[in-house]
C-alpha cells in the first residue's frame, strides 16, 4: 500500500515537473526564451562570490575594475586587470554573482574621489591621504580600515547610512541595469546579490545574498548593512520581507566558517540557550547551502575532529589559528563550530532534540576574489585582491602585504567553484537547483559529480539508464532518502575528470551519524578509485597512494596515473536503520602543481620549504540524508 | 655685544633665510599686474551652501553661526593657499595631484561616452565587422558512447564497437555523468562538457551513422550526429543586447583614448634615455 501511494506521489511530482517544462520561461524584457530539461542534464559552473571596485576593501586593495569588467571577464572577455596585465579565462563560466560588500557599498571610492577639503574626520583624511600615495599607502589603509572594522572604530561618517543613501541607492541602481545587460539567460546567468558582512569581534559570520528576480522586484530594496549587528536575525527578517512585499525569492549563504572561531555553526541560538526548533527551522530555510570552500582557505573538515581522515586539513594552513581578522586566536573547542562536516553532524544531533536540522545544508565552492577576476584555476590565478596580482613577489608576501595580518598569501587557496545540475541556464532554474541543494563544490577543476541515493541500485543499474533511474527510484544530492526503504541504503556515483584537467585519484563517502547514546560519528569509506584491481589493492583499510606525475620545473604533470571516469554503487555496510545519518562524496585528483608552482616557474623562483607546490584538488557534494521513519 | 655680531648672529638664523627667500619671491612675483580673478576671493551664496551642506552630511544637523564662520574661514585660507601654491609652481613634480588631474580628465571623457545611445547602424556596424562573433553556433543533435581514456586497447575496443553499431547492435559504454544524447547543443556546451577538442572532431562527422572514435579531453568516444543546424547570420533583433555592451564598452575606451591622443598632438615629447 504504501508502495503504491509513492509511486503515486512520485508521478504527481513528475507530472508536475513535465508540465513546468513545457512552459517556456520568458525572462525579463523580451530576452531570450529558455527551455527547461525534464530533469537536470547539465552542470552550471559559477562563482557566488565576486567583489568589485564598490566593495569598500577591494577599492582599497587597488581593485579599479567594476561590475561591468567582472561580468564581462566570467562571459570570456579579455580584460586588462588593476594591475596592468591582460586577463582572460580559459573557459568561460556559466553564472556570477557579485556579491559587494553591502556595508557602505560604494563609500570607499566615495572617499577616494571625494575633493579633500570636504573630509573633516581626521581618520578618513589620514585614509584619503595614504590611498592616493599609490598602491602601498592604499593597502596601509585598507588594513587600517579592516582593523577600525574589527575595533568599531569606523569613522560615523565613513558609513554613515543615512548620509551614504543618495550614492548607494544611484550605485545599486546602476549596479542592477549592468547585471541586468549581461543576464542572457540560455548563455550566462547573472544574479543580483550582496554581501551581508555580519561580524562579531572580528568573528566571521558574512552572508552571501542572492536574489532569484531581476530589477524590477530587486529595485525594492538596496543592500542591507550589518552595522552594529552582532546576531542574523535582521538580515533573516529582511529576507522575509523581501519575499513578502514583492513576491520574489532570496536565499542566503554562509562563508568562510572557517575564521568564525565556532559562531558559524553553533551547536546552541545565539544566546548560548538551546537551539529553539523556530530557530532552526528559520535557518535550514534561509540558507540553504553554504560555501565550503574559497580563496580563504577550506572548510570542509579539520584534523583536529576528523584525525582518521587523511585527506582532512586541505587548505586549513593558516586559517585556523586565528578569526578572520586575526584579532582573537582559535582555541581548540571553537573548531567544531567552524568546519562543514561538523556542521552536518550538529544538525542531526540538534534534529534528534528538536525535529528540525537546522544544518540541512548543501554545499559549494565560489572565489571571493576582490579583483573584480573569477580566477580560481592554479594555473590563471589573479589572487584574493589587486595587492597580490600576479608578480614575482606575492609567493612570499603577506596576505595583505606591508599589514601584518599573521597569514601569508601562498595560505590562500586557488578556489573555488559552484557546480549546479539545473534544468537550464536561467536565474530561475539555478536558483531553484541551490534551493533544494542539487549543486557542489570544487577547489577549481570542473569534474562532473552525480550521485542518487535508493534503497535498491544495483551495480547493473549503471548499465542502463542510470540517470533516469536515479530520479526516478532515488533521490540526487541534497535530498532526503525516502522513507520506508528496506535494507541498507545504495548509492548510484558517477564522477568525471575535468576535460582540460587532471585524472581522478578516488571518490569517497563520508557518512556522519547519531548513535543511540546520542554521539555523533564520522566514516570515510573509499569506494572506488584507480586500478583498485591492480597495482593499488587495498590493504590493511587503507589504500596505497596515487603516485605523483609532477614535474616541479615545468610546473606540470601527466595524466599517466589516475582514471579520467569513475563510476560504483555504493551500499552502506554498516547501516543501521534506527540512526539518523547523512552521506556526501568526495571526489579526488592525482597531484597537480599549485598555484605557488606555476608562479615559481613564470618567475623563477627558489620558494621557502614551508610553501605548498602540490596538491590534490578535490570536489565535495552536498549531501544526502537519512531519517529514521 | 656689537650690533654687528646681532646682525652677524640673525644672518645664521635659518628663519631668517626663510623670511629673506620668501621677500625675494614676494619682490620678484610683485612686479606682475595683479590680476583680478587671482587675487579676489568671494564667498558667495553658492559657496557657503555648500559648505554648510557637507557639515550637514557629517553632523546631520545645521552648523551654528560660529561654525559657520569658522567653515568660511578655512574655505579662504584653503584658497589662498592653493593659488599661492599654484602661483609658487608647487603642484609640478606631485605625483597625487598628477594622477588626480588625470583621473578626473579621464573621467571628463567615459562620461560624455556614456550619455550617448548608439544607433541601429552603428550596432549594425559592429555585427558585420566581426559576424562570427555574434553568430547563433550551429547546433549539433548527436549521441556519444564514452570508452575510456585514449590508449591501443580503447582504440581496438572502438573498432569493434562501431561495427557491432553500425549493424543495428548495442554496445556498452562507461557510465559517465554526461548525458548519451544532445539535441540542439551549442559549440560551447559541447566545449564546456567534453573539451574544444571533440568539438572540433564533430564537425567533420558525417550525418546519420556511427562513426569515431573521437578524442576529447576525457578519453575516446563513438558519435553519431543525428541532426546537423546551418549556421545562421546573426540578427541585430537577436543579439541587440550582446552588441550594445561590446559597443559601449568599446566606447568608453575609445572616448578615452581619442581624448588622450587628441590632447597629446599639441604636445612634443622628448623621451631621453641613458645611453
Amino acid at each position: 500500500m504504501r508502495k503504491t501511494i509513492t509511486l503515486a506521489a512520485l508521478l504527481l511530482t513528475t507530472t508536475a515537473l513535465v508540465s513546468g517544462c513545457d512552459k517556456l520561461e520568458q525572462a525579463v524584457g523580451g530576452k531570450a526564451e529558455v527551455k527547461n530539461t525534464a530533469y537536470p542534464e547539465q552542470v552550471f559552473w559559477g562563482d557566488t562570490h565576486l567583489h568589485t571596485s564598490n566593495s569598500v576593501d577591494a577599492f582599497g586593495f587597488g581593485t579599479r575594475l567594476g561590475p561591468e569588467e567582472a561580468l564581462r571577464f566570467a562571459r570570456g572577455e579579455e580584460v586588462e586587470a588593476s594591475t596592468g596585465t591582460k586577463a582572460k579565462l580559459a573557459r568561460p563560466l556559466d553564472f556570477l554573482v557579485i556579491s559587494d560588500h553591502g556595508e557602505g557599498i560604494g563609500a570607499t571610492k566615495a572617499l577616494y574621489d571625494a575633493p579633500r577639503i570636504a573630509i573633516t574626520d581626521p581618520t578618513m583624511l589620514r585614509w584619503y591621504d595614504l590611498m592616493h600615495e599609490g598602491p602601498e599607502g592604499s593597502l596601509k589603509a585598507t588594513g587600517e580600515m579592516l582593523a577600525a572594522r574589527a575595533n568599531n572604530t569606523i569613522p560615523a561618517a565613513f558609513n554613515d547610512p543615512k548620509k551614504a543613501e543618495s550614492r548607494i541607492k544611484s550605485l545599486w541602481d546602476d549596479h542592477m541595469d549592468t547585471v541586468e545587460r549581461y543576464n542572457e539567460p540560455g548563455k550566462f546567468t547573472a544574479f543580483m546579490g550582496f554581501e551581508y558582512t555580519l561580524m562579531d569581534r572580528g568573528n566571521n559570520m558574512h552572508r552571501n545574498v542572492i536574489f532569484r528576480d531581476g530589477k524590477d522586484r530587486v529595485s525594492s530594496i538596496i543592500p542591507l548593512d550589518p552595522s552594529g549587528e552582532l546576531k542574523i536575525d535582521k538580515l533573516w527578517d529582511f529576507m522575509d520581507a523581501y519575499e513578502k512585499g514583492t513576491g520574489g525569492k532570496v536565499l542566503a549563504i554562509p562563508h568562510n566558517s572557517n575564521v568564525s572561531n565556532g559562531l558559524m555553526f553553533m551547536f546552541t541560538d545565539p544566546t548560548g540557550g538551546p537551539m529553539s526548533a523556530e530557530y532552526a527551522r528559520r535557518r535550514a530555510a534561509r540558507e540553504p547551502i553554504v560555501e565550503i570552500t574559497q580563496i580563504k582557505g577550506d572548510s570542509e573538515a579539520h584534523p583536529f575532529m576528523s584525525p582518521n581522515d587523511e585527506f582532512a586539513g586541505y587548505g586549513t594552513s593558516g586559517w585556523d589559528q586565528a578569526n578572520l581578522l586575526g584579532n582573537i586566536k582559535t582555541k581548540p573547542g571553537d573548531l567544531p563550530g567552524s568546519y562543514v562536516r561538523e556542521a552536518l553532524k550538529r544538525g542531526l544531533l540538534i534534529e534528534a532534540r528538536t525535529g528540525v536540522n537546522p544544518y540541512k545544508f548543501g554545499v559549494i565552492g565560489s572565489t571571493d576574489s576582490h579583483t573584480s577576476l573569477s580566477t580560481p584555476e592554479e594555473n590563471n590565478f589573479f589572487g584574493k585582491h589587486s595587492g597580490v596580482e600576479p608578480s614575482a613577489k606575492r609567493a612570499t608576501a603577506g596576505f595583505v602585504p606591508g599589514v601584518n595580518s599573521g597569514r601569508m598569501n601562498w595560505q590562500s587557496l586557488a578556489s573555488g567553484y559552484a557546480a549546479v545540475w539545473a534544468t537550464s541556464n536561467s536565474r530561475e532554474a539555478i536558483f531553484d537547483a541551490m534551493m533544494r541543494k542539487e549543486v557542489y563544490a570544487t577547489t577549481g577543476p570542473r569534474m562532473t559529480v552525480r550521485v542518487f541515493g535508493g534503497w535498491d541500485f544495483k551495480a547493473a543499474d549503471l548499465n542502463g539508464d542510470w540517470v533516469k533511474a536515479g530520479y526516478a527510484r532515488g533521490v540526487p544530492m541534497g535530498g532526503t532518502l525516502k522513507a520506508g526503504g528496506t535494507g541498507a541504503p545504495s548509492f548510484v556515483i558517477s564522477a568525471l575528470k575535468d576535460p582540460q584537467d587532471a585524472n581522478l585519484d578516488r571518490v569517497q563517502v563520508v557518512k556522519g551519524w547519531v548513535d543511540a547514546a546520542g554521539q555523533s560519528h564520522e566514516q570515510v569509506f573509499d569506494v572506488i578509485w584507480s586500478e583498485m584491481d591492480g597495482s593499488r589493492k587495498a590493504a590493511g583499510g587503507k589504500i596505497p597512494a596515487v603516485g605523483d606525475t609532477i614535474d616541479l620545473a615545468t610546473a606540470t604533470y601527466q595524466n599517466t596515473i589516475g582514471a579520467p571516469t569513475l563510476a560504483t554503487v555504493w551500499s552502506d555496510p554498516e547501516f543501521d536503520p534506527k540512526q539518523r545519518a547523512f552521506y556526501y562524496v568526495r571526489v579526488l585528483q592525482i597531484p597537480t602543481p599549485t598555484w605557488m608552482a606555476y608562479d615559481a616557474v613564470k618567475y623563477k623562483l627558489t620558494l621557502p620549504p614551508e610553501i605548498p607546490l602540490k596538491h590534490q584538488e578535490r570536489a565535495y557534494t552536498s549531501a544526502i540524508w537519512y531519517k529514521p521513519s | 655685544m656689537t650690533i654687528n655680531d646681532t646682525v652677524r648672529r640673525l644672518l645664521r638664523e635659518p628663519l631668517v633665510h626663510f623670511l629673506l627667500a620668501g621677500l625675494l619671491v614676494f619682490i620678484l612675483l610683485s612686479g606682475r599686474a595683479p590680476d583680478l580673478g587671482e587675487r579676489r576671493i568671494v564667498v558667495d551664496e553658492r559657496v557657503v551652501a555648500g559648505l554648510v551642506g557637507r557639515f550637514q552630511d557629517s553632523f546631520r544637523r545645521l552648523p551654528t553661526k560660529e561654525e559657520t564662520d569658522g567653515l568660511i574661514r578655512d574655505w579662504v585660507q584653503d584658497q589662498v593657499y592653493y593659488r599661492e601654491a599654484l602661483v609658487l609652481g608647487l603642484d609640478q613634480g606631485d605625483e597625487v595631484v598628477v594622477r588626480r588631474m588625470r583621473r578626473k580628465m579621464e573621467g571628463m571623457a567615459v562620461a560624455e561616452a556614456e550619455t550617448q545611445t548608439p544607433s541601429d547602424a552603428e550596432l549594425q556596424a559592429l555585427i558585420d565587422n566581426d559576424p562570427a562573433r555574434y553568430a547563433e553556433d550551429p547546433r549539433i543533435s548527436f549521441e556519444q558512447l564514452y570508452l575510456g581514456a585514449d590508449s591501443p586497447d580503447t582504440r581496438r575496443t572502438a573498432e569493434q564497437q562501431l561495427v557491432l553499431l553500425r549493424q543495428g547492435k548495442s554496445v556498452p559504454a562507461l557510465p559517465i555523468p554526461l548525458p548519451g544524447k544532445f539535441s540542439n547543443a551549442s559549440g560551447a556546451d559541447i566545449a564546456g562538457q567534453f573539451g574544444d577538442e571533440f568539438t572540433l572532431g564533430l564537425r567533420n562527422l558525417p550525418a546519420g551513422q556511427w562513426s569515431g572514435p573521437i578524442a576529447s579531453g576525457l578519453g575516446l568516444h563513438l558519435v553519431r550526429v543525428t541532426e546537423r543546424g546551418a549556421a545562421e547570420p546573426p540578427k541585430l533583433s537577436k543579439v541587440r543586447q550582446r552588441v550594445e555592451n561590446d559597443w559601449r564598452a568599446a566606447a568608453a575606451a575609445k572616448a578615452q583614448g581619442d581624448a588622450y591622443s587628441r590632447i597629446l598632438k599639441g604636445y612634443d615629447v622628448v623621451i631621453e634615455l641613458p645611453k
